[in-house]
């Protein structure tokens, strides 16, 4: 168990710059989640946690040693590979035992241990098998083995989940966090998956472009995004964006929409006038006559909730309600939105007001 | 339609496969049947007889046969294993980037395309006493002398430096082309599960590259099994028998001596014997991994 300071690390591959100085520090035991669009720098800063990929600029600590030339073997980590990374010529039993081997562990502990992560993972049926035998859930699961029967001083996984099926992918989003409450390891996550970033993590690094664009918990990242790019990145459905600009009217300040729709606004220093983009979530609008008229233009019914696209003249907004509406396309409803769950970014930097 | 294609492809096949039966394995096939027999043209029966198992029975006795089988078994030996660790270093070397690559690897290779009687008349050439260049350097730089046509060990060490000198680029090639078509994963994957360089060979990059070296072990193999002309063109099999392999011990007992029905005999045997190494080679290290992958 460690905590990991990774402080203002630079990447280039020769003249192209992928990571421009990004910082984060993770505490003993905390499990930590980067998430951000493809190719914005998360396995590349994995890598750099493992030691495969050299580090530019920057300094990278594990515990209390600067690990920047400390090679993999001797940085005490386990990792699960976006690619899954078996070894082809190896069974799983031998597969998942290998760290145990390499480390000359008895025989009969590496029997135990890799026993013990097969019953976890469901995978005793398959010891015997070589990887090429396995189905794509099955091999990330050997993946995840590999660095289970490991006491490492952090943990890194890279999309381990993203070739399972639903059900499996709860099944092992539960089994990982039991495995973090258990031992207690730092663990730092990639994922794509909103859900899994907001359920599994302590604090979530959302990064774009190889820059770090916000660090928080998750219902911080979900209440206060940084801009709107986090905002819209955090939470599913994503967040409504209008743009527009504050406008006063009755004496109060409103969202004037460039095509003309008036939203309320919460107590706000923005002057009149102000270029801004308007941001409320879907699941905080409600339906009802004292709203803002829209003209309905899909309803989506999923059972448990209610998905509902409207436009007003170009400004689209969908809603996510709990009762079952059905309105027809082109009929009109009333979007109810509370003030206070409203976000205001400045329309030119994309940033919060 | 389908057995139009199939008769098309016969018919294309026909002169290959004519080629194949007179010059393969009709003569093959002659050759058994001459090693069945007692046949010197130019004894004083000059006839074919059949004479059952005798020529087999007689070579399990034959000290100059069993001589050469001894002797070619540890050139191939020495050989082919210099062979794979010198070829593998090559290999790994050329993995790497360093200064003058790309012309040094051209060089290195250019062994490969000389025929062997090239190469058995230009190490004559480098070796024979007071005009070659390497007994003249020994001499000069370690007072050591060296005469392949009066020295046993010398002949016999030649011949496997050459041998190595002539084929190693045939096993750096092919080994780079297995290293090269390696995925990076779990290389990376094994240093992270804390392998050093020794473990990482032996549990990984080994077993990775084993059909690639199994191949090339075979291809070599065979080969060297059979070397006869830069052996001929250098000590002759000599000096005494100390590089008779049984190539050359075949060719002497065929042209000089004529023994047609020997020389069969001991063909088949060294045929036979060439089969069941490789077989014993492919069930070992190969057999078992079919499974795998
Ligand atoms: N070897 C390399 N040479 C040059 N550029 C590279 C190399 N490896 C990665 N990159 C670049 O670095 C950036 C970050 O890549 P990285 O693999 O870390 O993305 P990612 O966030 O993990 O994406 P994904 O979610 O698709 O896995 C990408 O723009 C990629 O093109
Ligand atoms: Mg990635």
């Amino acid at each position: 168990m460690a905590n990991v300071t990774i402080d203002n690390v630079i990447k280039r591959y020769g003249s192209v710059q992928v990571m421009h100085g990004v910082s984060v520090d993770i505490e003993d035991g905390e499990f930590v989640v980067l998430v951000g669009p493809s190719g914005c720098g998360k396995s590349t800063l994995l890598r750099m946690l493992a030691g495969l990929e050299e580090i530019s600029d920057g300094t990278i600590s594990i515990g209390d040693r600067v690990v920047n030339d400390v090679p993999p073997k001797e940085r005490d980590i386990a990792m699960v590979f976006q690619s899954y990374a078996l070894y082809p010529h190896k069974t799983v039993y031998d597969n998942i035992g290998f760290p145990l081997k390499m480390a000359k562990r008895p025989k009969a502990e590496i029997d135990e241990q890799v026993t013990k992560a097969a019953g976890i993972l469901d995978l005793t049926k398959y010891l015997k098998r070589y990887p090429k035998e396995l189905s794509g859930g099955q091999r990330q699961r050997v993946a995840m083995g590999r660095a289970i029967v490991r006491d490492p001083q952090v943990f890194l996984f890279d999309e381990p989940l993203s070739n399972l099926d639903a059900k499996l992918r709860v099944t092992m989003r539960i089994e990982i966090k039991e495995l973090h409450q258990r031992l207690g390891t730092t663990i730092v996550y990639v994922t794509h998956d909103q859900i899994e970033a907001m359920t599994m993590a302590d604090k979530i690094v959302v990064m774009r472009d190889g820059k770090v664009e916000q660090i928080g918990s998750p219902l911080d990242l979900y209440d206060n995004p940084n801009n709107t790019f986090v905002a819209s990145f955090i939470g599913s459905p994503s967040m409504n964006f209008v743009h527009g600009k504050i406008a006063t009217e009755a004496g109060q300040k409103i969202f004037l929409s460039d095509s003309g729709m008036k939203l309320p606004l919460p107590p706000t220093e923005a002057q009149e006038g102000r270029a801004v983009t308007y941001g409320v979530r879907p699941e905080h609008i409600q339906i009802g006559d004292s709203g803002v008229p829209m003209e309905v233009v899909v309803v989506e019914p999923t059972g448990s909730e209610t998905q509902i696209f409207a436009k007003s003249g170009k400004d689209v907004i969908d809603a996510l309600v709990k009762e079952r509406i059905s309105a027809r396309p082109q009929s009109t409803l009333g979007f109810v939105i509370n003030p206070d769950d409203v976000h205001l970014f400045d329309r030119a930097s994309e940033q919060r007001i | 339609m389908q057995n139009a294609i199939q008769e098309l492809g016969w018919f294309l096949l026909a002169p290959t496969l004519t080629i194949l039966f007179f010059f393969g394995v009709l003569p093959f096939f002659y050759v058994v049947y001459v090693s069945f027999h007692s046949w010197n043209p130019f004894a004083v029966d000059p006839n074919m007889v059949f004479n059952g198992a005798d020529n087999f029975r007689k070579i399990v006795f034959d000290p100059a046969f069993l001589n050469s089988v001894s002797v070619t078994v540890l050139f191939v030996l020495f050989a082919v294993i210099s062979e794979l660790i010198v070829g593998y270093l090559l290999a790994q070397a050329f993995m790497r980037d360093f200064p003058g690559k790309a012309i040094f690897r051209t060089i290195h290779t250019l062994p490969l395309i000389m025929a062997p009687i090239i190469v058995g008349s230009v190490w004559k050439l480098m070796t024979t006493p007071s005009i070659g260049i390497i007994p003249h350097y020994l001499d000069e730089w370690f007072g050591i002398t060296m005469n392949i046509g009066t020295s046993a060990p010398a002949a016999f060490a030649t011949i496997v430096i050459m041998d190595i000198w002539h084929w190693t680029p045939l096993v750096t090639l092919t080994l780079i082309a297995a290293l090269v078509s390696l995925p990076p994963d779990p290389f990376e994957q094994a240093q992270i599960d804390g392998a050093n360089k020794r473990q990482i060979f032996w549990h990984i990059t080994l077993p990775m590259i084993a059909p690639a070296v199994v191949a090339t072990v075979f291809i070599r193999l065979m080969d060297a099994l059979r070397t006869v002309d830069e052996v001929w063109m250098l000590t002759g099999g000599g000096p005494g028998s100390a590089t008779r392999f049984v190539g050359v011990h075949i060719f002497k007992e065929v042209f000089p001596k004529t023994n047609y029905g020997y020389g069969s005999t001991i063909s088949v045997i060294v045929l036979y014997l060439t089969i069941v190494v490789c077989w014993l080679l492919y069930v070992t290290m190969l057999a078992p991994r079919s499974k795998k992958d």
